[in-house]
């Protein structure tokens, strides 16, 4: 990928909505016609298509192709990503190998779900087995295991997630694509005084699941040179790591895979975390901000809440973070939540970030979590850079 | 134990075991925690699976555990998912057994403000449903 081959000629973002009523291929073909609207395209040029699984329509086994057929799509190449969060990095890595081994030359990758509005998951598995006796509440009560635990080795600072919650929510403030009961002023008592649900996470650590779609296209930089596309944003690398520490039935659960994806998408992009200018890390919860700024080498193990504190991670200060709030403070649109993350990104690398447009970067590091197995720490973990062409 | 301090009682949805887990829920109605066991790697897996996760054989053994361990980690749970309802806060634990596993169960016969990382717990068994006994654990003192 570092050789610029492949190109995002554009995006697209609906508002984030909590419990919209709209159906999740409704919301997919506002994203899809907004994307191709922003890259400029006619419909024809798709001939690939990746989404990521949603909630909402969980339980189809041919997913993409009903959403392709809703979207009047006839294509060469599709698929559907479930690897949660980490989907949509992982479907603009997924369209760059077709387009490169020629299966396809143009993909529009969507994430979508609807999950506060219809949510048809059913995990079950070891779920349905072990975990739903005993009460685990979900992706709260793990992260509660996890912070624990982490508090335990090396301290949880509250004064620096509470930065983190404030830091995102002035994002959100400026984001109207937000969803709107987030778009109001938080203060560091507000986030300290917020209830515990699963202790020591409250209430303000989590994600609020919202309905909502982005998109992107994605195209070879040949074929977006054709196209006349003007601005282009390069994939330079990725890693992707399904499970971590698999064959220890004892492991450190605040090891992530992030560390071992992004040396690869580093690697790929012959780049060192100290060239990163932008993160827009994927949160579902604050402390996993902490842990990824820790795993993808920003600082040392164990020191994240520490670099929170010292830097300024606004849109104008040091290392801008989630720009467009993050999913805590502009609300995660289900299993499609990753796309806010992406999008604001590729949406800063184009210059079109607006009242939050940061200045002088050119790069951007974009991370996705998908999936929480058994015991352990999340599942699959995902790392893209980018940069402005 | 004379008291039972268990906030999810009566209110645990039964497990759905798969097939080839049978051995652990076998052994649970004799009040017997029952791990699968890798010959190869010699080493135990929870929870149950198909292959050895070490070598990828079906050659597993189920062997009895000796149901004490120490808590790795927790979390106070205040807010109960469905189907549980109006229960006070209650422990999630992640166990870490002698046999070098960890289990997630809840910590019952104990003041939730007491639990800590490192406290010896041992295995109790509460019933759910008709015919299915699951594995808790209490303070082992």
């Amino acid at each position: 990928m570092a050789d610029r081959d492949i190109a995002i000629i554009g995006y697209a973002e609906t508002k984030i909505e909590l419990r919209s009523g709209r159906s999740v291929y409704d919301l997919a073909g506002e994203a899809f016609a907004t994307a191709l609207e922003h890259a400029g395209i006619d419909k024809s040029e798709i001939d690939g298509m990746a989404v990521n699984a949603s909630f909402s329509d969980a339980g189809n086994p041919f997913y993409s192709p009903v959403l392709s057929a809703y979207l009047g799509l006839e294509l060469d190449w599709c698929q559907t990503t479930d690897l949660g969060g980490g989907s949509v990095t992982g479907n603009i890595a997924r369209a760059a190998a077709a387009i490169r081994s020629g299966l396809c030359e143009t993909v529009i990758a969507i994430a979508a779900d609807a999950q506060s509005t219809e949510n048809r998951g059913n995990i079950g598995a070891f779920r349905s087995e072990f975990q739903y006796p005993v009460g685990v509440m979900g992706p709260p009560g793990y992260f509660g295991l996890l912070s624990r635990r982490y508090d335990a080795q090396y301290g949880l600072d509250p004064l620096a997630l509470a930065k983190l919650a404030v830091t995102q929510r002035n994002h959100a403030l400026l984001n109207d694509k937000a969803c709107e009961k987030l778009r109001r002023p938080l203060t560091v008592e507000e986030y300290l005084k917020s209830p515990m649900i699963a202790d020591p996470i409250r209430m303000l650590d989590c994600v609020m699941v919202c309905d909502g779609a982005s998109a992107v296209v994605v195209t070879s930089t040949r074929h977006a040179r054709e196209l006349g596309a003007k601005r282009l944003v390069h994939p330079l690398g990725y890693g992707e790591r399904v499970n971590y520490n698999e064959t220890d039935p004892t492991p450190d659960i605040t090891a992530v895979g992030h560390t071992a994806a992004g040396r690869k998408a580093l690697r790929q992009a012959g780049m060192s975390i100290r060239d990163v200018q932008m993160f827009h890390p994927y949160d579902d919860f604050l402390i996993a901000i902490v842990l990824q700024l820790e795993q993808l080498g920003f600082c040392e193990i164990g020191k994240g809440c520490g670099f929170v504190m010292e830097h300024d991670l606004s849109f104008t200060g040091d290392l801008p973070l989630n720009t467009g709030g993050g999913q805590i403070s502009a609300g995660q649109a289900g299993l499609a939540g990753g796309g806010h993350n992406l999008v604001e990104a590729v949406r800063q690398l184009f210059g079109e970030g607006g009242p939050r447009q940061v200045s002088g970067k050119s790069n951007a590091m974009v991370t996705g979590i998908g999936w929480i197995p058994y015991g352990r720490n999340w599942g699959s973990s995902t790392v893209m850079v980018l940069e402005a062409n | 134990m004379t008291t039972t301090i268990d906030a999810l009682a009566g209110q645990r949805p039964v497990p759905i075991p798969l097939n080839f887990s049978k051995p652990f829920w076998d052994g649970a109605k004799r009040g017997v925690l029952m791990l699968q066991y890798c010959p190869v790697a010699k080493k135990y897996q929870f929870y149950p699976r198909p292959v050895s996760v070490y070598t990828g054989k079906r050659n597993l053994e189920w062997r009895q555990a000796s149901g004490k361990g120490t808590i790795y980690t927790y979390t106070i749970t205040h807010r109960a998912p469905a189907p549980f309802k109006d229960v006070p806060p209650y422990v999630v634990a992640t166990v870490e057994l002698e046999e070098k596993v960890r289990i997630i169960s809840n910590v019952i016969n104990c003041p939730v403000d007491q639990v800590r990382i490192g406290m010896p717990v041992r295995v109790t068994w509460t019933k759910i449903g008709d015919e299915t006994m699951f594995p808790l654990f209490e303070p082992d003192r």
